[in-house]
């Protein structure tokens, strides 16, 4: 909420912040070496990862726990957020005040964020300032004081910006598919949570909730730049040596989900918008599965990149949108598939259909062989422009450590999307996406779309609360 | 769906060869530490093409891929009424046909040889770039250079394709209240300058653009002599300035587009506007006219953006959101501009609470700024945010090229980020007084307040 705010020059393309680049990935003829790692675990239980990387004077911390919302108490729903974001007003010695002061002076970045499974702290500061960055990102991952006046402020927050995500049509859509898909699984509700839920917790919970998942043995620590690795493997070692382990084994937290046949509607009220939300959604597959390449290069053929059959047929050729794709979510047990787009209200049914046959036409006729290539290929090319930055490394290295895949998943990256063949898409297609089951959501004038939409399915209506 | 931050637009400063020293006797104040940006980070090559396109190149082998930018000096500033927005759909249509490259041929060829391509239009000028492995240099060039040369703009594809921009404008602006209060706040501030309309345009001028406009507007814009040509990554520049010679070196150059007329009248006295829709909290969007790139300010005008606005221990958040608990976040944003543009300020206010408690809120951060000038740490704090800002930029074979094509078109050198910071390295308690005094001047103040209505029947956009 404190990021400046800058004049916004007009794309060609929206900028999908979270799925587009950051399995963005080796070029096929260039042989890519990832810079050599070390990975540790201490003996609280904490995974550490290090990598050197010294082209420029910057480093990188990140902890990622599994302390997400997934892991939210029913009833208290929005707790790993808020407390991820208390994590920096008030730890050690310092206050809300001298922290913020104190990472700023460095010209540094410290964040605390909760998402659906996992709570991440990142620091990154100029190669000089490691032991400032490292005191602090220390202190607020084992020593939060959570202080009951940032408490209510943050909660307070909290709740405006509850309120404030209302006043985005593209917001509201993504917050309540997640109900609307997945009914009472607490991979359901948005990280953020609701009026009701966030606004009747506790410091007390706020503690507890840290106390039981920011815990060694739930957390991987990875630092990625302008370090030597002997030397910062014994810094963190004397600095994390105080945080106790839990000795509990981490239980999953929910189970998959259940994939109900046939197709159901929800319009979400919202009679001022001149332009229609869209979601179609239904349930996907874990990130560890072993169809995980087949279907990444399935859905970059259908919806992926910019020359996929959606971004073709809904943008280029009919001109209803500006923006569509298709996107899996992938977690610890569960996954969605998700294809968004809008549309001016006037065109929603036709958008809706043209999607839907779309996505049927693939699914039962298959790709073409050129396009199976160029998916392919285009995978394989994007690959390394993930991985240049520090940050992105450290994000790729966690990533791969929370989702227990295969230690050499990114080096293989590039021959596992080769070797996928079309036998494998035209399986996938076939066994994992969704036709007729699509779930879908809208974000629109209740009275035209209600019109608009009939036949598709039993409609329900909500008003926005 | 907002942008993404990846637009690393901002001033971003470079350090020149030594930091000053800090004057004596500032006990809380440590010493600033060796540089951490240096030229030696940042090499850079210029050439200049016979047909006037100018080539830069930085080599840096760390990852194989390359990135390949083109920034035209052309955006909504060269436009006129009745054809706003024609930069942003001109964007647009780069992609859709070109003499050698039919449509839909330059993403089918560019994803096929595992590339990315996006662009942007904003006030000052039009960018485009490709990231693509190394090997695939030739490529881009191809695709590029057939579209500087020969743009085919053909009626079905500007048919189809202003139906896009038009969904983008519903997006970004009729549907989306920062959009909108951005848009009333230029309008609103601009008397004749053409920073007065959106860069996306009006929507009635989408629904009028010919193709005869299109034409005229590729011919005198999209001209080599108007072009900066980046590229980074992994290369040998010898070899790469070879093929960029081949394939652009032949485009003949034009006449130099005709600078547009910037004649603002002197504004005296505040402007104020309302934006009326269904919302749930308030929202001020303030905006103090500011010099454009030739003003000597620049650099203080920089490091008051930060200490108003850089993370939480700046002072609109600690004052709106940190003491006072009215605001849900306080933020300032000052971008070099190749006109006189704005110094903006935004408040997004907490449920309950009046867009007038918000500005006073500000007003009094601001005055106190403006007569007591910041700390001997605050400043030295804001120059270390600065400086290390531009080594974040640095961190992709993309950051580094935006960061380059910006400076050499903006401030007319690439190298001028070096003096930049050397300028934000020297910048006094006194001139950050001194600026901000004759800057936040309620008199040149424009403020567009959200006013929220109760959810009913839209306002329709005008057709």
């Amino acid at each position: 909420m404190t990021s400046a705010r800058k004049a916004r020059p007009m794309f060609r393309r929206l900028l999908l912040a979270a799925c587009a680049a950051a399995f963005a990935a080796p070029a096929g003829a260039a042989t890519f070496r990832l810079p050599a790692h070390t990975k540790t675990t201490f003996e609280n239980g904490l995974t550490v990862i290090v990598m050197p990387a010294r082209r420029l004077p910057l480093v990188e911390f990140r902890l990622v726990a599994r302390a997400g919302a997934v892991n939210d108490p029913a009833g208290r729903e929005g707790l790993a957020g808020l407390t991820a974001e208390l994590l920096t007003q008030g730890a050690g010695r310092r206050d809300a005040r001298q922290i913020a002061e104190d990472i700023a002076f460095v010209g540094g970045a410290l964040d605390a964020t909760a998402s659906i499974e996992q709570a991440v702290v990142t620091c990154e500061v100029l190669g000089k300032d490691f032991a400032t960055g490292l005191g602090m990102f220390h202190d607020v991952i084992v020593q939060p004081t959570f202080p009951e006046a940032e408490f209510k402020r943050k909660q307070s927050e909290t709740l405006g910006a509850i309120a404030a995500q209302k006043d985005d049509p593209g917001t509201v859509a993504n917050n309540e598919l997640g109900p609307f898909l997945m009914g009472e699984s607490p991979l359901a509700h948005p990280v953020i949570g609701y009026a009701r839920t966030v606004g009747a917790l506790t410091r007390d919970d706020a503690v507890a909730f840290h106390k039981r998942f920011l815990v060694p043995d739930r957390c991987i620590l990875a630092v990625v730049g302008d370090v030597d690795a002997k030397a910062v493997l014994a810094a963190l070692g004397k600095a994390f040596s105080d945080w106790k382990p839990s000795g509990e084994k981490p239980a999953d937290a929910y189970a998959p989900l259940p994939r109900d046949g046939g197709r159901r509607v929800l319009i979400v009220s919202k009679p001022e918008v001149t332009q229609s939300q869209i979601r179609l959604a239904c349930g996907g597959v874990p990130r560890n599965h072993p169809d995980y390449f087949a279907i990444t290069v399935a859905n970059t053929i259908l919806g992926g990149g910019f020359t996929s059959r959606l971004v073709n047929e809904i943008r280029v050729n009919q001109g209803l949108t500006y923006g569509i794709s298709s996107r899996w979510g992938m977690y610890r047990n569960a996954g969605t598939f998700t294809i968004s787009t809008f549309t001016r209200n006037e065109k929603l049914r036709k958008a809706v259909d043209a999607t839907l046959g779309v996505v049927k036409q693939l699914v039962d006729q298959g790709p073409t062989e050129q396009e199976l290539a160029k998916a392919r290929r285009y995978l394989t090319g994007q690959y390394p422009l993930g991985l240049q930055a520090p940050d992105a490394l450290a994000a790729q290295l966690a990533t791969v450590e929370f989702y227990g895949l295969p230690p050499d998943f990114i080096e293989t990256y590039t021959s596992r999307v080769e070797g996928v063949t079309m036998a494998d898409v035209k399986r996938v297609l076939k066994e994992r996406f969704c036709t007729d089951d699509l779930k879908l959501l809208v974000v629109s004038n209740p009275k035209t779309a209600q019109e608009s939409l009939a036949g598709l399915g039993p409609i329900e209506v909500k008003e926005m609360e | 769906m907002r942008l993404a931050s990846r637009a690393a637009f901002a001033l971003a400063l470079a350090l020149a060869a030594a930091s000053p020293a800090l004057a004596a006797g500032k006990p809380a104040t440590p010493a600033p530490a060796a540089p951490a940006f240096t030229p030696d980070l940042l090499q850079v090559e210029r050439h200049v093409l016979d047909n006037g396109l100018v080539v830069l190149t930085h080599e840096d082998h760390s990852v194989p891929t390359i990135t390949f930018w083109q920034w035209y000096r052309v955006g909504s500033r060269n436009e006129r009424p009745g054809i706003t927005g024609i930069s942003h759909f001109f964007e647009h249509m780069m992609f859709n046909g070109s003499k050698d490259v039919p449509p839909k041929e330059y993403d089918r060829i560019l994803e096929s040889n595992g590339g990315y391509s996006n662009a942007f239009t904003d006030r000052d000028m039009t960018a485009y770039y490709e990231d693509i492995a190394s090997d695939r240099l030739g490529v881009v060039l191809r695709l590029d250079s057939d579209r500087m040369a020969a743009l085919s703009l053909l009626p079905d594809q500007l048919r189809s394709e202003i139906e896009v921009v038009k969904e983008e404008r519903r997006l970004r602006t009729d549907n989306d209240i920062q959009g909108m209060l951005d848009e009333q706040l230029y309008a609103s501030a601009f008397d004749q300058a053409p920073y007065h309309w959106p860069v996306i345009g009006w929507m009635a001028d989408l629904n009028a653009i010919t193709r005869d406009d299109m034409v005229e507007y590729f011919r005198i814009h999209y001209a080599p002599d108007n072009c900066i040509l980046v590229l980074v990554g992994d290369f040998e520049t010898r070899a790469a300035l070879d093929s960029i010679r081949a394939y652009f070196g032949g485009i003949p150059r034009q006449p130099a587009p005709p600078e547009p007329i910037v004649g603002e009248p002197e504004q005296k006295g505040e402007r104020r506007a309302e934006v009326h829709y269904p919302a749930q909290n308030v929202s001020v969007d303030m905006g103090y006219k500011a010099p454009g790139v030739k003003s000597a300010d620049l650099a203080t005008l920089d490091v008051l953006e930060r200490i108003l606005s850089a993370g939480e221990s700046s002072r609109l958040h600690q004052a709106l959101v940190y003491e006072k608990q009215i605001a849900l976040g306080a933020s300032a944003s000052f971008q070099t501009h190749l006109d006189p543009g704005l110094f903006e300020v935004y408040v997004e206010l907490k449920p309950g609470r009046a867009a007038a408690d918000g500005e006073a809120a500000v007003y009094e951060v601001l005055d106190r700024l403006a007569k007591e000038g910041p700390s001997a740490r605050e400043l030295e704090k804001a120059k270390n945010l600065i400086e290390a800002g531009f080594v974040r930029r640095m961190k992709t074979n993309n950051g580094m090229g935006s960061q380059i094509g910006y400076y050499e078109h903006v401030l007319g050198d690439w190298r001028a980020m070096f003096d930049q910071l050397a300028k934000v390295r020297a910048v006094t308690a006194e001139d950050c007084r001194r600026v901000a005094k004759q800057v936040f001047d309620p008199t040149k103040r424009t403020v567009v307040s959200l006013v929220p209505e109760k959810e009913g029947d839209a306002a329709e956009v005008t057709p």
